[in-house]
């Protein structure tokens, strides 16, 4: 009841604070969006000039479509994104199930090495896979930009955990009725695990969508490339920056991740918080 | 689904058998684009045209994104068993590929005379960054200079003659402090000049070190740096006063990236940046400029910079004679004007300066003249073994004294000594 004694002031106060803070937060995050926005829909002049009634123009966007074959980038990146997460939600649940409910010998030991793949960084292994990619006759293909990620470390630790705080009861209840392993896994672990394979969908999306070394090395044609590559050429460091042109294929590209996480953000910040990812 | 597969893979077999009787000769051309406007088409269409006059080669020019990148890829490709046939990479990388050891020098597959009409046909300053050993290692392609570019207008303003830029150091402190504006409160609304310090802050320092009279940071053996030396530290020196003691710069670290577009806008009247840069300028300025050498302190003096044609390792013989003869072809007088053209890269060939096309755009833009005739003063740009550590090292020391953690005497000591440790086992 200690709340209560809490003199109505000092309550205004924490919460003014906690407002300023959110606000400054929303802001900082905000910032480099506003300018990307500002920046696009401008000329070129007005790149680092805030003038409020600046002509509008959609140009900028024009002439960033133009420059590379974006339609083509679009497709395979969605593509791309929809593969890999189909890929590690079977993969990695199947994996999961098996941490968290089975005993098999090596089990442990077979769990540590999944999580030592949590501390290797992907560049560190960008030779080694792409000689593996070489000797599977995968170079240039989408298969190729995916398949090193299909087998996610995190998505078996994540899924492991969840599954485990699965009351035992629910899993007894429906052997007993005579549920099948996998039909156990279809019908009470995966419902339960809803919202930990919405967060970890929406990590795994948002990180292939924007990961650009990898696919750049192992693919070389209009066909198999996703959009970082085709945002790459505007990166021109030789002959200055044309930042008008840059903002608007930036947001070209980050449109379609910007407006599904305004649409679902309810459910996105329910599912992180049931989760418990950060 | 393994069906599919096998399927897939047979069709692809099928495919590659095909097009290996189709053509006889198959390449891979890695490129990178660090330019804006069709640089990239432009290089599609000239491997295309090289195809249509060749029916027999077919080359796949492939995009890798920044020089970085491109480095990345050719050095994974080759590591993975599928290394490429020809790749533009930096001119500076040449001590990096020898030490992977995944180039080969091009002197093997030259008869004597192309050695002296072909490759003795690249400017000498170019030659420099792509030659070690005896050996030439890589072949000038995409290659740049830094110059200074000055607004007339503001110079006019200023009661400057608009036609003359500085010629000395001593001139642009002077010009500068003409051309430095403040407001009624102090703030500056022009500064007289903008020496870009971040993105290759070492590039545009190697021109200071050249006209303070030193012949480049590094040996031509890739093996000793020369960063403490009294010409290095005047020029350090010099970049440091020219914010804190004469207020003619801004002071801090200064962005590459923004540098077109704040003399642009006219937030700096004089910039110094790369001829890369002239496309972009001359299209987007709202005002006259001029482009001219960097200042000469005891000599003039810039470096050059950018991308060479290197030969891969791995490559059968009819490949690698292919890619010796595309690589010709491609610095031939035509097709390098039309690139140069195209990208504001300067031309690395005295005789693509004499044909027609170059001729006329000289005089359409006089301004792509002054990057060839400051070639007779320049010094190659910082290249070692180890290249990308080195590089790091003094720009760490650059900025150090920029932001004023150290004196320049005690940045660019302990700079050498950093840069020694490294190289000692290459000596």
């Amino acid at each position: 009841m200690s709340t209560l004694a809490i003199p109505a002031s000092r309550l205004d106060l924490d919460r003014a604070l906690f407002m300023v803070g959110a606000w400054a937060l929303a802001l900082v995050w905000l910032l480099p969006l506003a300018y990307a926005v500002w920046t696009a829909i401008h000329p070129a002049a007005f790149e680092t000039r805030f003038e409020p009634f600046a002509p509008l123009t959609l140009e900028n966007f024009v002439r960033a479509w133009n420059a590379a074959p974006f339609a083509r980038y679009f497709v395979n990146t969605i593509l791309l994104v929809t593969m890999i997460l189909t890929a590690q939600l079977i993969l990695c649940s199947l994996a999961a199930f098996a941490f968290a409910r089975f005993e098999f010998p090596g089990k442990n030991t077979l769990f540590a090495l999944v999580l030592v793949q949590l501390m290797v960084m992907p560049d560190i292994l960008l030779v080694r896979n792409y000689a593996t990619m070489g000797s599977l006759g995968l170079i240039d293909t989408i298969l190729a930009i995916g398949l090193p990620y299909f087998a996610s470390g995190f998505a078996i630790f994540l899924l492991r955990q969840t599954f485990k705080t699965v009351p035992r009861e629910l899993d007894e209840a429906a052997r007993v009725e005579g549920c099948s392993w996998p039909g156990l896994l279809w019908r009470v672990y995966v419902p339960l695990a809803k919202p930990t394979m919405l967060a970890f969908g929406l990590v795994s999306i948002s990180h292939h969508w924007n990961n650009f070394i990898w696919p750049l090395i192992i693919t070389s044609s209009v066909e198999t490339r996703p959009l970082t590559v085709g945002l790459s050429i505007f990166a021109t460091t030789d002959s200055g920056i044309e930042w008008s042109i840059i903002t608007a294929a930036t947001l070209i590209t980050s449109a379609p991740l910007l407006i599904g996480f305004l649409l679902f953000q309810r459910q996105f910040v329910q599912s992180f918080m049931r989760a418990g990812i950060k | 689904m393994k069906h599919a597969l096998k399927g897939f893979l047979a069709s692809t077999t099928v495919l590659a058998a095909m097009s290996q009787a189709a053509w006889a000769v198959d390449l891979e051309f890695y490129f990178p684009v660090a330019v804006g406007g069709s640089a990239a088409e432009t290089i599609e269409g000239l491997t295309e045209a090289y195809m249509a006059e060749n029916p027999d080669v077919s080359i796949e020019a492939i995009y890798t994104g920044s020089y970085a990148d491109t480095t990345t890829r050719a050095i994974t490709a080759s590591r993975g068993g599928n290394p490429p046939q020809l790749a533009i990479l930096l001119s500076v990388d040449m001590f990096t590929m020898i030490d992977e050891d995944l180039v080969l020098p091009w002197d093997d597959f030259l008869t004597e005379e192309e050695m002296e009409d072909w490759v003795g046909g690249f400017y000498p300053a170019f030659m420099r960054n792509s030659q070690t050993g005896g050996q030439t290692w890589g072949i000038p392609f995409q290659r740049s200079t830094p110059v200074l570019y000055w607004n007339k207008e503001a110079f006019a303003a200023a009661g400057l003659d608009p036609e003359t830029p500085p010629a000395t150091w001593q001139e642009m402190v002077e010009f500068g402090e003409a051309l430095t504006i403040r407001d009624d409160s102090g703030t500056v609304t022009q500064w007289g000049v903008r020496i870009p310090s971040s993105g290759f802050p070492s590039w545009l320092f190697t021109g200071l070190v050249a006209s303070a009279g030193q012949d480049g940071l590094a040996n031509d053996a890739g093996t000793e740096v020369y960063f403490d030396t009294p010409e290095v530290i005047g020029a350090l020196e010099y970049l440091v006063a020219l914010a804190n003691e004469h207020e003619v710069m801004e002071p801090g670290i200064l962005d590459w990236g923004a540098t077109p577009r704040a003399f642009m806008d006219g937030n700096a009247a004089m910039v110094w940046t790369t001829t890369g840069n002239l496309t972009n300028i001359r299209t987007n300025a709202p005002f006259d400029f001029g482009v001219g050498m960097l200042p000469a302190n005891e000599r003039p003096g810039a470096p050059t910079g950018g991308g060479n044609f290197y030969l891969f390792q791995g490559s059968s013989d009819e490949q690698l004679a292919a890619a010796v003869d595309f690589v010709q072809w491609a610095t031939a007088p035509e097709q390098a004007a039309e690139w140069s053209i195209a990208t504001g890269y300067v031309a690395p060939r005295a005789d693509t300066w004499e044909s027609e096309r170059m001729q006329a755009y000289a005089q359409e833009v006089p301004g792509a003249l002054v990057a060839r005739e400051q070639l007779a003063h320049a010094v190659p740009e910082l290249s070692t073994f180890e290249g990308p550590r080195i590089t790091q090292i003094i720009n760490d020391a650059i900025a150090a004294a920029i932001v004023g953690d150290m004196t320049p005497a005690e940045a660019m000591a302990d700079a050498q000594d950093a840069a020694d440790a490294i190289l000692a086992v290459y000596r």
